[in-house]
């Protein structure tokens, strides 16, 4: 009876939380429309200007023309995010890669450190125009400068995490008599990777970054080339759709490396560990 | 505290001895590139020497100055998107870590402003703007709000319970709360934002020079490297590192000073400053 009166509390308790929650997403659901409504009808009293302010109902329609109409997005959609993952990879994994060897050796890691500075100090992405000159129009500039813009954040942070060891850790494992690799392999490398995967994460948002810089310099194909052709031709309702579109890009990769840090770093999360113990449980099950 | 035992002569010296293999290996390194460009193993136009370099640097900068206008353009450009930029984050995030309604309604529009690549809006940023400076601080301003505003905010909103609880048991009022716990405890990492929202102002005041300008850094190395200077751009590209330089350490310096307690040295000069005053008071 008791047990049955607490379910029934908890019950409500939910219910009150679920409410509250569905009341505060109507709340902000209202002032989105309220905003959006308000831009629309000052646009058509004329307070802002069509021209350089596109409408709501412009800027919907043109997502339908660019879409489904013309469909000529998908294109330029698909161009650019292929460099953003060639560029991605390449990069990150060159950070990574540098980054732990730089990390583990003292003696490279005195002698790098102030071109390290530097480079950090450097736009890197400035260095476009350079590498456009050196590589030429096309493909290979553009994943060389998403390289280079990509590459920095997975190294500066894999060397960070590699140098971060925790000492009676590494005590311990020295007392038991663990080799250097096994030191890398079961300390260095779990403590490090989630800094390693924040790493990566702001990667990720350069190398899109560095793919639109690449392309609105080249203004050849990629969705960076394609608002630029829409702003230069004042068709700024189209320039939003795309602007829009790589918003919703954006929340898609961050949603993206999200899952994926927490499958890789599942410790981290309560989820993921429990995940992994029952599969290893599953695992031992039928041997014992 | 190693430091302020040391004198100084010796800490000088040991400056000086360490500083000797880097400046050796970078000259080793700058001879070796020069020797082959020079013996022909090197031949192409796009990797110029490094006495070509020298030699673009000494145009751009002293014989004809071209240099400085843009320099201090793109400079300006930058400031004065950042100091906008970031008056605005931190604006919002202190509005924010004070009202948690203000704070609900104001998060998902500065996500959606994170996500989507700020860059996206240059040539938007450009026609809406012009030309001119304008647009290329309206970018600074846009890329660098976001950074500052979650590190400020990150700081506002996560006090330590135990000292809270503490300034709660002595009375303290809400304002007292927030000048003498809630801010000391975010500089930290308000200036940790401050840093990256600096270099993301260059960052956004570059690439819209690129984009579209008549003056400014960014011109200039795009006009060199189409014309395939490669000596004058790369030349350019290390004035652009100056000035990243010059503001990090600006920012660093700002910090050393404001948020003296985290760094050792700064809090031992801090805390004799403090014992001099109250030396005096108590000698009067």
């Amino acid at each position: 009876m008791v047990a049955v009166q607490h379910v029934g509390d908890d019950r409500t308790a939910g219910n009150a939380a679920r409410n509250l929650r569905n009341r505060r997403i109507l709340a902000h659901a209202a002032i989105f429309v309220i905003l959006i409504a308000t831009w629309e009808i000052a646009s058509r009293l004329g307070w802002l200007d069509p021209l350089f302010y596109p409408r709501p109902s412009n800027i919907m329609r043109s997502f339908w023309l660019i879409y489904v109409q013309n469909g000529n997005v998908w294109y330029h959609l698909g161009v650019t995010m292929s460099l953003v993952f060639m560029g991605f990879i390449g990069g990150s994994v060159l950070g990574i890669v540098l980054g732990s060897l730089v990390g583990l050796n003292a003696t490279l890691r005195r002698f790098l450190k102030p071109y390290v500075i530097v480079l950090e100090a450097t736009p890197r992405i400035a260095v476009a125009p350079l590498l456009i000159a050196a590589l030429g129009f096309g493909v290979t500039s553009k994943i060389a400068i998403i390289v280079l813009v990509c590459f920095f954040a997975p190294f500066i942070n894999t060397l960070s995490g590699v140098m971060n060891v925790n000492a009676e850790k590494l005590e311990l494992f020295k007392a038991m008599g663990a080799s250097k690799w096994q030191i890398l392999r079961k300390l260095v490398l779990p403590d490090a990777i989630p800094v390693i995967m924040a790493g990566e994460r702001l990667a990720l948002t350069a190398a899109l970054s560095g793919a639109l810089v690449a392309e609105f310099i080249q203004r050849d194909q990629g969705i960076g080339s394609l608002i630029l052709v829409y702003t230069r031709n004042l068709n700024m309702a189209s320039a939003f759709a795309c602007i829009f579109t790589l918003t919703i890009l954006g929340f898609l990769i961050f949603r993206g490396m999200e899952i994926i840090d927490q499958y890789i770093a599942f410790w981290k999360h309560e989820g993921g560990r429990d995940r992994v113990s029952a599969k290893r449980r599953a695992a031992m099950g039928p041997q014992t | 505290m190693t430091d302020a035992r040391m004198p100084t002569g010796t800490l000088i010296l040991d400056r000086v001895l360490r500083f000797i293999p880097h400046a050796i290996l970078l000259l080793l390194l700058i001879g070796l590139w020069e020797l082959a460009a020079r013996i022909g193993w090197i031949t192409s136009i796009m990797i110029p020497r490094p006495s070509a370099i020298g030699a673009a640097i000494f145009k751009l900068y002293i014989t004809e100055g071209t240099i400085y206008r843009h320099f201090f353009i793109t400079l300006t450009e930058a400031v004065v998107g950042f100091l906008i930029g970031a008056s605005v984050a931190v604006g919002l995030a202190v509005a924010s870590s004070m009202s948690e309604v203000f704070k609900r309604y104001v998060i998902p529009y500065a996500v959606v402003l994170n996500v989507t690549p700020g860059i996206a809006l240059t040539p938007v940023i450009i026609a809406w703007f012009g030309y001119g400076m304008g647009s290329k601080i309206a970018l600074a301003a846009i890329l660098c709000f976001f950074p500052i505003f979650v590190n400020t905010l990150t700081g506002l909103v996560q006090v330590d319970e135990d000292r809270e609880e503490l300034f709660a048991s002595l009375g303290a009022s809400p304002r007292q709360v927030f000048a003498k716990l809630r801010v000391p405890a975010a500089l930290p990492l308000l200036f940790a934002g401050l840093k990256i929202g600096l270099t993301t102002a260059l960052i956004g005041a570059v690439v819209a020079e690129f984009a579209q300008a008549t003056d400014g850094v960014g011109v200039l190395m795009s006009r060199f490297s189409f014309q395939l200077n490669m000596a004058a751009s790369i030349a350019t590209l290390l004035s652009m590192t100056v000035i990243g330089l010059l503001l990090f350490y600006t920012m660093e310096f700002l910090d050393d000073r404001i948020v003296f307690w985290r760094r050792e040295s700064r809090r031992a000069a801090a805390s004799r400053a403090a014992a001099r005053t109250w030396l005096g008071q108590l000698g009067k």
